[in-house]
């Protein structure tokens, strides 16, 4: 061996070297870490996720603060006619079912099963026999509500429902039955193509509320006599 | 052996506290050349036991490895061959042979 000294001191600066090389590599790849796509986005994501559940709740005080105060505004009829609250009743349960009958060979099978022009027309026949509250299969229809062909399904609320269809009407349970029974009425009609209609009066049934947040973003409501 | 750990130890901390970072895309050439500062220090000690030290090789096998395996590295990137596992296994195989001769001799003595 050479003299001790002189391989002390290379071998310290060696390993001083190394070891500044080595920190300075613990360092970058820690910070590259930190900035690489997949913590960004990770971070990216509990931000959001934060801010969300803030709006989420502050939302629900909104809500709450809402729940208090408009509550007593409102008229009775005004919370039945707009769905705010499920509502019961006496009234009638219409169940629609396609038709079983087998198509002939030449004609349209589209003939045989229930259409949105149907329900439209049952719907029709029990608001004008007085019907104060309806749902379809468990919908509640209020001014918004459509009934639209979707495919093979119908469309109440922006929600698909298939048959058999049930509509729920509150109101008078005779009238609304003798309406749809009479000569020439909806039954008799459709009853033509083997589509079941069954009339069944109840004494008590329960309508739920209508279950969307009906925001409103074009319409603006007007005080009575405040513009022509 | 205790002098070259506390230098070591130093120069971590100065090199960790200058706040120097590489960027992503040299961080390969620098691995490679940390790898190749191991091989020669473990090179050394290794010499130191079997008493061949010499100065000027260790000093100059040091830098040279490393920059040497830099070249390699950066050459093979710019012809896309990975010669980035070539010098990591060149290197990781002698680290190890080192260290195990040197377990050798610390445990005879």
């Amino acid at each position: 061996m050479l003299s001790f000294k002189h391989c002390k001191i290379s071998i310290i600066l060696a390993c001083f070297i190394l070891g500044f090389m080595l920190a300075v590599q613990f360092h970058s790849t820690q910070n590259s870490l930190k900035y690489s796509t997949q913590y960004q986005r990770m971070s990216d994501l509990s931000q959001r996720l934060l801010e969300t559940e803030r709006e989420r709740d502050a939302l629900k005080e909104q809500i709450k603060d809402h729940a208090i105060t408009a509550a007593p505004a409102l008229s009775k009829a005004e919370i039945i006619e707009s769905g705010a609250s499920a509502v019961k009743g006496p009234g009638v349960v219409v169940t629609v079912v396609d038709s079983d009958k087998k198509a002939l060979a030449d004609e349209n099978v589209n003939l045989y099963v229930v259409h949105d022009e149907d329900m439209l027309r049952i719907v029709n026949e029990l608001r004008a026999a007085g019907a104060e509250a309806i749902s379809i299969n468990g919908q509640r229809m209020v001014a918004t509500t459509e009934i639209r062909c979707a495919g093979p399904t119908i469309s109440v609320n922006n929600e698909r429902s298939a048959p058999p269809f049930e509509i729920k009407a509150i109101g008078d349970a005779e009238t609304m039955e003798n309406a749809l029974k009479m000569r020439g009425g909806v039954i008799e009609t459709l009853g033509v193509w083997g589509i079941k209609i069954n009339v069944e009066k109840k004494g008590y049934i329960t309508i739920p509320a209508y279950n969307r947040i009906s925001s409103f973003k074009y319409a603006v409501a007007v005080k009575k006599g405040e513009d022509k | 052996m205790i002098f070259a750990i506390i230098s070591l130890v130093a120069g971590a901390l100065v090199g960790y506290f200058c706040n120097i970072t590489i960027p992503v895309e040299y961080s390969k050439l620098f691995s490679v050349a940390l790898l190749a500062g191991f091989d020669a220090v473990f090179g050394g000690l290794k010499a130191i036991s079997l008493r061949t030290f010499d100065n000027v090789n260790f000093l100059s096998g040091f830098f040279a490895n490393a920059l040497l395996a830099v070249l390699l590295v950066y050459v093979g990137d710019n012809l896309s061959i990975d010669l980035y596992y070539v010098a990591l296994l060149a290197f990781g195989l002698r680290i190890f042979k080192n260290l195990s001769y040197l377990r050798h001799w610390l445990i005879k003595k």
